[in-house]
């Protein structure tokens, strides 16, 4: 059988975390993982061509909410090499408790110190990691329960609303735990 | 070892203004260098630990500093950080320190590698000074790091600004002439290679992967001359060092610029003639790649600034002409090439439906086909070591 890959690719990363929860719950596909060239990152899944047409379709419109510029596409019979572009497969499988996932995006480092610091203050969240992705891009995920996790992101986004390197913040208040694991801290 | 009741973060974009300003941060208060992160396009952050009131302190300073010497992006004083908060982020995962010992330091910030390699070669043979090491931040802003005699220091600098200005942009200096021993973590690695005595370097910068092994093809054809090594430089730059006689060398950085010139931009060419040691020991380290299976066949590269684009495109090739995958590479900064093997006409048709298939889903930045690349150059390039 061969199947289908979808690939979404967005300006910065947390656009490709949204898109690969909202693809994943839409239809049967697998998360393979993502890449990154500096600036622009893909995520890549795996299914059936219908349900990966389906897949990127929500994933799409999920990355916009972060992201501005959203590019989305299927391979419907790759050739085997093209799976050597996923340059950060999914880690192996891992227990996670039951949490939410805040994502925090602006371009530059040391202002994520602060908001990271606030946030953790304001309520009982943690700081799950802090991908970064070169051309400035950097996005904190944190995890807590649900209203820790909206409490904390308001926070955030009240502490960045005068920075112009802001460049958005969502909540997924029920992530896939294949997320957190291509997404997570390694190991 | 100061105590850690408040955090202070500095970001400059330039890494002298942030080794200045951590400088003078270090002497000014008790605090200590906890972290430092870099986030591409030239901004890089540091991170220190102490009282409250020191850390003010030092911040306060080194703001001046670093005004002085660049730019500022960020800078916060966080009292009472949350320790457990402050133990998933980056900046506390790349701290090794490189010894400083007593001397003075000196720092030269150029953009792109060529101004950066003829304002070394400058400075050591100018002056009593010793190559540390060099680093790139993104946005093709690269450091290189010299240490001797506050004296020698101070000359070999002002040699080495005027050698590089000849070349590119000078981006800062600056002369520590004594550097507080805390500062080591923001040190470049030290030089690995072995310095050689070699007639002639030669740098010619390009911007992408595809016109760089272009320029490197044209080179080993035009002349006896060895390529090294093609250099990241960061911002979407490559530069590829040759080695050879000044004559030969001459004639093939000409016929690289040239070739480079139908494909793309030139950023910079330049040859040092009789290289110091220690510049070839810090910049001119041979590349060595596997043995490449696919040596000898004809060569397609295929550049875009976008992952998917570029999959496409090589899913296309593969199944439009009988040609093979040999790697990939990612130049950063939004640039990403694939390399496809095969016999001439199958790579030409593979490159054509490729470039096609690409352009509907992003930027095609350059297709180049070699021919019949020569074996000097296979196990030199960098889509091989991925």
């Amino acid at each position: 059988m061969s199947a289908a890959v979808g690939m979404i690719e967005v300006e910065g990363v947390g656009g490709i975390v949204l898109a690969a929860d909202a693809a994943c719950k839409t239809a049967a596909v697998d998360l393979l993982g993502w890449d990154s060239i500096g600036g622009f990152t893909t995520v890549f899944f795996r299914g059936s061509v219908s349900d990966v047409q389906a897949a990127l379709k929500s994933g799409e419109a999920a990355a916009g909410q972060i992201s501005s510029q959203v590019v989305a596409a299927p391979l419907t019979a790759p050739a085997p090499d093209c799976l050597q572009f996923v340059t950060t497969p999914i880690g192996p499988p891992r227990q996670y408790p039951k949490q939410a996932l805040g994502l925090i995006e602006t371009r530059g480092y040391g202002v994520h110190v602060g908001t990271n610091d606030q946030m953790t203050k304001a309520a009982a969240v943690e700081v799950f990691r802090v991908l970064t992705v070169h051309d400035r891009v950097v996005c904190s995920l944190i995890v807590g329960d649900i209203g820790a996790v909206r409490e904390a992101v308001a926070v955030a986004k009240g502490l960045l609303r005068e920075e112009e390197n802001f460049l958005g913040a969502a909540v997924i208040p029920q992530p896939l735990v294949e997320v957190l694991q291509a997404f997570g801290p390694e190991a | 070892m100061a105590s850690t009741s408040a955090l202070g973060i500095l970001e400059t974009r330039g890494m002298t203004a942030l080794v200045g300003a951590t400088d003078a941060m270090l002497k000014v208060a008790q605090v200590d260098l906890c972290g430092r992160h870099g986030v591409g396009s030239g901004w890089v952050t540091v991170a220190i630990q102490g009282e409250v009131a020191s850390v003010q302190t030092a911040l306060a300073t080194g703001r001046e500093m670093a005004e002085s010497l660049g730019e500022i992006i960020t800078s916060q004083v966080i009292a009472r950080p949350q320790m457990a908060a402050m133990q998933t982020m980056p900046h506390r995962e790349e701290i090794t320190a490189v010894p400083l010992g007593g001397q003075a330091l000196g720092i030269l910030e150029t953009q792109g590698l060529a101004p950066l390699i003829a304002g070394a070669d400058a400075m050591v043979k100018g002056a009593a000074v010793e190559l540390a090491g060099w680093a790139f931040i993104g946005g093709a802003l690269l450091h290189t790091v010299i240490r001797g005699d506050v004296a020698a220091v101070q000359t070999a600098l002002e040699l080495g600004r005027q050698a590089a200005a000849q070349v590119g942009p000078v981006h800062a200096s600056l002369v520590i002439p004594q550097p507080d021993p805390g500062l080591g973590p923001l040190m470049p690695p030290p030089p690995q290679a072995q310095g050689v005595t070699t007639g002639a370097l030669g740098v010619v910068e390009t911007t992408g992967y595809t016109c760089a092994v272009a320029g490197a093809d044209a080179m080993v054809k035009a002349a006896d001359v060895e390529v090294l090594r093609l250099t990241i430089g960061s911002g979407g730059r490559i530069a590829v060092l040759a080695q050879g006689s000044l004559d030969a060398m001459q004639a093939a950085v000409d016929a690289g610029a040239q070739a480079i010139g139908r494909l793309g931009e030139t950023n910079a060419v330049e040859v040092v003639s009789r290289p110091s040691l220690d510049v070839m020991a810090c910049f001119g380290g041979l590349a060595e790649a596997p043995a490449p299976i696919l040596a000898g066949r004809a060569m397609g590269l295929i550049e875009t600034r976008s992952t998917i684009a570029l999959v496409k495109a090589v899913d296309q090739m593969l199944k439009s002409a009988d040609v093979e995958y040999d790697g990939s590479y990612k130049v950063g900064y939004y640039l990403t090439a694939a390399v496809l093997r095969g016999d001439v006409g199958a790579v030409q048709v593979a490159l054509d439906a490729g470039a096609v298939e690409g352009a509907k889903y992003g930027e095609v930045v350059a297709v180049h086909l070699i021919p019949y690349p020569f074996a000097e150059l296979e196990g030199r390039l960098s889509h091989l070591h991925e």
